[in-house]
């Protein structure tokens, strides 16, 4: 029978307290990056010229379509080669997770503005207001409510998706279970537990996504996918 | 950018990429089978009113929703192994990950499906004399069935993705040869470049056809 032992991992909870800072810290900086960008990439391909729908659509449609983990390995193991730049890992996985969940917010962003009536943005020029202005006074103010969902949702995925980082060596919380579990020989227990903080967090977050969702229904806004 | 490309070095070895698009298949395949069939009894049993099957699924679904897959594949491939007698390889522990991960997906998108009829089918099935059982696999699951398809689809066209994960415990499949190519010939660019694509190329149209499918059952409502 298995003799549990917690008390290496305990002993060494730093290593994986400064895993999850770094954890928060690349998941922080593709929201900060991903959500603008996607905004623009969402009106760009919703542009009725068709230079910018085109390769905006493209990219999206690459990004979502293509692996997390083979975008990570080209921008770590392709890109500085391309263009002769040193590339740290914590560079090429904010990076990638910008760029990947740009791609997916583009979407939420898109299905948001698609599906306000069209009574709106008419409503709006009626009232002498440029397509710019009815997008940023009109539209995005009541597309971005419907939105809160699914964003929230793609957030949480972008967490669980940052675990790929471990794999080039950045020091995510997953890295450095693997470091410990080397360290003190007790996979078992440092793999559950680091298991358990994931979940923690991310059990939480969804949580606070679920209590959002409800309070839309309430207040009469479905939750656009 | 004054790289010269060459894809020579990433042909030369066909047999490479094949067997990796050989491995990919076969873990697809393999969690694809095991995560749903997995997911319809897990979305079942979220959906009985005996708490001894409730509780456990729900806990199942929540547990494996909400950890990263690649910590769930870690687990089974370093921490696993000390439970149990037996090796554990790295397809065992990729396929494992994937599957319960996705049984945990499809399980919500079941129990949605089956949530989302009227009672009435259900009302309609008992007055003709069927059990709770007969209701569920001659009624009910049929018409759920067609409600849940795009989103399947869309749960198919992740576990591709995932399966790029198998890499992380060297299990031979696409991304795993990539590496492989790529640190003999030192041609990152080139290798991980053709990887891209190909998924890019499996992909692309399983991602249009869901499009289309869901703009028919959209029509077909």
């Amino acid at each position: 029978m298995y003799q549990w032992d917690f008390t290496p991992v305990l002993a060494n909870s730093g290593m994986l307290a400064a895993g999850l800072a770094n954890t928060l810290k690349v998941t922080g900086t593709a929201l900060a990056l991903g959500v603008p960008f996607g905004l623009g990439l969402a009106l760009l391909r919703l542009s009725s010229w068709r230079a910018l729908s085109l390769p905006a659509g493209f990219i999206v449609e690459f990004f979502r379509t293509t692996p997390p983990l083979v975008q990570l390995f080209w921008f770590f193991f392709a890109l500085p080669i391309l263009i002769q730049v040193e590339m740290t890992p914590f560079v090429a996985a904010a990076l990638t997770f910008s760029i990947q969940s740009a791609a997916f917010f583009a979407e939420v962003f898109r299905a948001g503005i698609v599906s306000i009536e069209r009574g709106q943005s008419e409503a709006a020029r009626a009232l002498g207001m440029t397509g710019s202005q009815a997008m940023r006074r009109v539209i995005l103010p009541q597309a971005v409510k419907r939105m809160i969902p699914a964003f929230t949702e793609r957030a949480i995925e972008l967490m669980k998706t940052t675990t790929l980082v471990a794999t080039v060596s950045y020091a995510d919380l997953l890295f450095q279970a693997n470091e410990l579990a080397q360290k003190t020989f007790r996979p078992l227990e440092v793999f559950t537990v680091t298991a358990l903080i994931y979940f923690t967090v991310i059990y939480a977050a969804s949580l606070v996504v679920h209590r959002i969702e409800r309070r839309m229904a309430i207040s009469g806004e479905t939750t656009v996918h | 950018m004054n790289h010269n490309w060459n894809f020579d070095a990433v042909w030369a070895n066909p047999e490479a990429l094949l067997a990796g698009a050989a491995g990919t298949l076969r873990i697809f395949t393999i969690c694809l089978v095991l995560g749903l069939s997995l997911g319809l009894l897990v979305g079942l049993g979220r959906y009985s009113v005996r708490q001894w099957i409730y509780l456990p699924a729900s806990a199942f679904v929540e547990f494996f929703r909400n950890t990263p897959v690649l910590v769930q594949i870690l687990w089974f491939y370093f921490a696993l192994p000390m439970l149990v007698p037996f090796e554990i390889s790295p397809l065992m522990a990729a396929a494992l990950g994937i599957s319960l991960n996705s049984a945990a997906f499809s399980g919500e998108i079941f129990r949605g499906g089956i949530q989302s009829l009227e009672r009435s089918q259900w009302e309609g099935a008992q007055a003709l004399g069927m059990t709770d059982a007969q209701a569920m696999r001659r009624i009910i699951l049929p018409q759920a069935i067609k409600r849940m398809l795009p989103a399947l689809t869309n749960r198919a066209i992740e576990i591709f993705k995932m399966s790029t994960l198998a890499s992380a415990v060297a299990y031979v499949e696409l991304l795993q040869q990539g590496k492989l190519i790529a640190s003999i010939n030192y041609n990152p660019i080139e290798a991980y470049t053709v990887i891209a694509l190909i998924f890019f190329a499996f992909l692309y149209p399983l991602v249009q056809a869901t499009y289309v499918l869901e703009r028919k059952l959209r029509q077909g409502d």
